[in-house]
């Protein structure tokens, strides 16, 4: 499908925002652009009848709120990463947002484009490859059979291995992050954790958003005084590109024994990882070597792997292992 | 810094590129910032398989949709004779002949329309069928086809096998690099225009009279009515050293149209439109005495080729060069696979070459237990191992023991795993090189005027190296005038012929040329009585003269067949220090010292910045860069700047780059080629570290974290 042309409307607000995509099947709204404009006018893989432009929208800044930050949609990377607050508690948010993009990105990518990434996968990303689920449902994955590198193997399967590769959203998924949406029907909150959707047989469809719904903020629990936190991020290199494994974990440890934790993991979710099993392991155990294995082996269990992910399952477990000794050393 | 340079000499100093500041404001035109009147826009259809034949081509879609004003493909083509071999031994294989699909992306078709995204959009409405085959990908496919000693190199003095029989001490290993691929920043750009029954076409190369010669004979016009123009390029890196299938569509389809057509091809298509380093394997087999005396070298070497080319990038050239050693034999194939054409990317064969050679020499001197620099001295060709000349220059030594000086190598402990900073395993390796010397015949024409300014002109390109700069010194240095009185024009087929920006074989040439120029002019001017101390200005004043002109010529490959001398090429020493997070299998490259003998240098300041690039892409190839195929589909599964990843500045450490050696005694200005020595021993030095650090040798590039997890 080619189309001959876009419409591109400027939102005056957010409910005619939302009023000017929901009205139209095949809108979409337009923030930073990374993603909407390569994918639908370099990449050709979306092709959008209009674009709802809400870069002008007054939702952009950081409050807070007790212990609660709320954090608007427009922020951009390096706004939230020089937030006093995000400095103070939350290291791990900070140290996710500098170690993604490049500082010129990071100046104009904003939280909520962030979080609404779609996959670098470059069999969804080449309208030459005829097999990929999330753009044709039924068509097959061509990565799966292909040069895998930069993909999933947690919440992966057959249909679909592509990989949210979001850094903000591992920490954001581990705090617990709520976000706020926005259509005809008012206002709703969901956490960001039941956010996202695995592929399952339907890998087009991403995140429970419907269509028409604006995401403006995004609320971030702040952590309790006396948490040690940490985000790593493990890549082939140094800056500029993806992870390949990356992992955000926030302890508290009470003589000797982790008494909270949580841990979201990057570079391996088809969705930003919230790994509950390896807090189930962590809370009340020892802060030991042999703790923090249990809790890499509990994290990556029933791994969905191709030839080219395999290396990520051990890989993903040491990268766990070393944040956990990080946060607690 | 240890060249010698005379007192007053302008030759070898850092002055800053002449055209850098109209290159940092925007005003130095590159391919894509020409713009013609009447200019229609172009897009390439490519194939979505990489091996098979095209059953059917429909036009019908794309010429009905808006703005577009031709769709050519091999159905409607007017038909084109065969270009010539470039004197590289390349030529171009012109798709449209036959209904073959060879590679994935190989051009199919060209739509021209109003602009350039109404031809895009209507590219993706060709619609093509396709009878596909499942694609030859891999060395090892016994589909492959195999030319054995393509080149005719294959070589042999002593007995090479006996020799490895008798050896104290031997190495057998194999090494495999995979595909690189040298996407320019620049896109390769072709705007072409008939005028009258002329041709100019402003193309992105490095080769421009190969161009002009292919263009002519395959739209059957004279050379003299072709001009090609590439005042500057933005990167070329090898990629610009052949011509390629869309100069030859842009071409076509302007002279259809009978208005200028422009074509810039998109980043995806520069992976597979302009050439790559082929993947390779090699196994490198060493024999030594107890005291690390090398008594044989056998190296056979197999690189892949594409389907009916014929490139020609050997990798055995070097081998019998590289050290003293009585007996040594190579052997090289070639595998024709379903891969886009392959190119001439920055020191091709070379680089293969020196990393199997000098890892291997890295494991030779472990199992010795001797140092890897002393390996080396003690196995140091003083003169060439095949021909017994005496090297017409030849550093190597200070290259290594200066090199060794500066990273402090002395007290390195040989042992791997020896050395803990943290976390961190450190690691320290080492490597050299010898690279071939390489030239074509160069012409030049300088002029001098009334106003004291010189004018040389000469159709050279400059690839972003400093050519304009450093032909500016020379001459200003031979007639005794400053810099800013120099004016250089390149990069124009209408000018004197000059050979392609390319095997490090410009430079030489081309001063070579300079300084023959120069001194006929010299003559000339001598003919006119001179006064002691009188300006060149005074001197054609006083006699009213407007100007005084003189052509140079160089022709030193005919010069290097009759002298007594082995000619060389530059060599070079990296050190390399790496640290390794054993754990996640992260390596980073923590120091690294180059020592450089490229003769006498033409600028220091560029001279400098042609190493460090090297440098740079040396530590890509050693870590990062791989061209990924669909096993399926043959398709550059990473053929983006995101997903391709070459080195980034956090990946470079601080380099310390020294050149040693005095002036080469073959080449007239005493230089020595430096576009590609400094690439050619870094990923061997940083996989030598590598083992240093961790005990494991990787012979595989790149090292990847995934092959020391």
């Amino acid at each position: 499908m080619t189309r001959t042309g876009i419409e591109y409307l400027r939102a005056k607000d957010q409910d005619s925002a939302v009023a000017l995509v929901a009205e139209d099947p095949d809108a979409a709204f337009l923030a930073g652009g990374t993603t909407e404009l390569d994918l639908a006018l370099k990449d050709r893989v979306v092709h959008p009848s209009r674009f709802v432009d809400i870069g002008r929208l007054p939702l952009r800044g950081v409050t807070r709120d007790g212990d609660r930050l709320r954090v608007a949609a427009l922020t951009t990377m390096e706004e939230l990463a020089a937030d006093p607050t995000v400095r103070a508690r939350l290291p791990l948010v900070r140290e996710a947002l500098l170690l993604g993009a490049s500082t010129q990105l990071r100046n104009m990518a904003t939280i909520g484009g962030n979080l609404l990434q779609r996959t670098r996968c470059r069999y969804f990303r080449d309208p030459d490859v005829a097999a990929c689920n999330k753009r044709e449902p039924g068509s097959g994955c061509a990565a799966i059979e292909g040069v895998a590198r930069m993909h999933a193997i947690l919440g992966a399967g057959p249909s679909c291995i592509a990989l949210h590769a979001s850094d903000l959203c591992v920490p954001l998924v581990a705090l617990d992050a709520v976000v706020e949406l926005l259509d005809a029907d008012g206002p709703r909150r969901v956490p960001l954790t039941d956010f996202y959707l695995t592929p399952g047989d339907r890998p087009d469809v991403e995140t429970v958003l419907r269509h028409g719904e604006l995401l403006t903020h995004v609320e971030i629990p702040l952590l309790p005084a006396g948490t040690r936190s940490a985000y790593i991020k493990v890549r082939d290199r140094t800056s500029y590109e993806f992870g390949l494994t990356t992992a955000g974990a926030a302890v508290q440890v009470d003589d000797g024994t982790i008494t909270m934790a949580r841990v979201g993991l990057g570079g391996v979710g088809t969705v930003p990882w919230r790994s509950w099993e390896a807090e189930r392991v962590l809370v009340g155990s020892p802060a030991n070597e042999r703790t923090f294995a249990a809790a890499a082996q509990a994290a990556i269990r029933d791994p969905f792997t191709v030839p080219g992910t395999e290396f990520k399952v051990e890989l993903a477990k040491r990268t766990i292992v070393r944040i956990l000794r990080t946060v607690t050393s | 810094m240890t060249t010698t340079l005379t007192k007053q000499s302008l030759l070898g100093r850092p002055i800053d590129r002449i055209d850098g500041r109209r290159k940092v404001a925007g005003a130095a035109p590159y391919p894509s910032d020409f713009d013609l009147p009447g200019q229609a826009h172009a897009a390439l259809v490519s194939s979505t398989i990489a091996n098979g034949r095209i059953t059917r081509i429909d036009r019908s879609a794309a010429e009905a949709a808006p703005g577009v004003l031709l769709v050519l493909t091999r159905d409607n083509a007017p038909a084109v004779a065969d270009p010539p071999m470039s004197n590289l031994g390349s030529t171009m294989r012109w798709y449209f002949r036959d209904d073959r699909i060879l590679h994935y992306g190989q051009h199919i078709g060209i739509v021209v329309a109003g602009t350039r995204a109404q031809a895009q959009a209507a590219a993706r409405l060709v619609e093509v069928e396709y009878a596909a085959e499942e694609p030859v990908l891999d060395l090892d496919d016994p589909r492959a086809t195999i030319e054995e000693n393509p080149y005719g190199l294959d070589s042999s003095r002593g007995d090479a096998a006996a020799a490895l029989d008798a050896a104290d001490v031997t190495v057998d290993s194999t090494y495999t690099i995979g595909a690189e691929i040298n996407s320019p920043m620049g896109l390769f750009t072709t705007v072409a225009s008939w005028q009258g029954g002329r041709l100019v076409v402003h193309d992105t190369t490095q080769f421009p009279s190969m161009v002009r010669a292919s263009l002519a004979a395959m739209f059957g016009v004279p050379e003299r009515d072709v001009r090609v123009l590439i005042p500057f390029l933005g990167g070329g890196f090898g990629a610009g050293l052949r011509l390629w299938s869309h100069t030859v569509l842009t071409t076509m389809a302007a002279r259809e149209l009978d208005r200028p057509v422009k074509l810039v091809l998109t980043r995806p298509q520069m992976f597979s439109s302009t050439g790559h380093r082929a993947a390779s394997r090699q196994r490198m087999r060493l024999g030594a005495t107890q005291d690390g005396r090398l008594v044989a070298i056998d190296h056979d070497a197999v690189a892949a080729n594409g389907i009916g080319d014929m490139l020609p990038a050997p990798i055995e050239m070097g081998t019998p060069m590289a050290y003293a050693c009585d007996n040594v034999a190579t052997h090289e194939r070639r595998a024709h696979l379903n891969i886009a054409f392959t190119g001439f990317m920055r020191a091709p064969g070379s680089v293969e070459l020196h990393f199997a050679l000098e890892s291997a020499l890295d494991e030779l001197a472990g199992k010795l237990g001797i140092d890897p620099v002393e390996l080396r001295l003690r196995n140091y060709a003083e003169v060439h191992p095949e021909s017994g000349k005496p090297w017409s220059s030849k550093a190597l030594r200070e290259c290594l023991t200066v090199g060794a000086d500066r990273f402090g190598w002395s007290g390195r402990d040989p042992s791997p795993r020896s050395t803990r900073d943290g976390d961190l395993l450190v690691g320290q390796g080492m490597a050299e090189a010898s690279f071939d010397f390489y030239a074509q015949p160069c012409t030049v024409r300088l002029s001098v005027d009334r106003g004291g300014n010189a004018l040389v002109r000469t159709g050279a390109t400059d690839i972003g190296t400093g050519t304009y700069t450093i032909t500016a010194q020379l001459t200003a240095d031979l007639l005794g005038i400053e810099v800013d009185q120099v004016r250089v024009e390149l990069g124009d087929t209408d000018l004197p012929p000059a050979p392609q920006s390319g095997g490090s074989g410009l430079a030489g040439a081309l001063g070579a040329a300079v300084k023959d120029a120069a001194a006929a002019l010299g003559e000339r001017l001598a003919r006119l009585d001179g006064r002691p101390g009188e300006t060149i200005a005074s001197l054609l004043d006083r006699h009213g003269l407007d100007e005084l002109s003189a052509t140079g010529h160089s022709d030193l490959p005919a010069a290097a067949a009759t002298t007594d001398l082995a000619v060389a090429g530059p060599f070079a020493a990296t050190f390399a220090e790496v640290g390794v997070d054993e754990e996640l299998g992260v390596v980073r490259v923590r120091r690294l010292v180059s020592v450089i003998d490229g003769g006498r240098l033409y600028n220091e300041k560029t001279a400098r910045s042609q190493i460090i690039g090297g440098t740079v892409m040396g530590i890509g190839a050693a870590l990062l860069e791989e061209a990924a195929y669909d096993p399926h589909t043959g398709r550059v599964a990473n053929g983006t700047f995101g997903d391709y990843l070459m080195a980034v500045n956090a990946d470079v450490p601080d380099l310390d780059i020294t050149f040693v050696g005095g002036p080469d005694a073959f080449n007239p200005v005493g230089t020595k080629g430096l576009g590609e020595i400094g690439i050619v021993a870094v990923a061997p030095a940083i996989a030598n570290a590598v083992h240093h650090a961790t005990g494991r040798r990787i012979r595989d590039l790149p090292i990847t974290l995934d092959k020391l997890l």
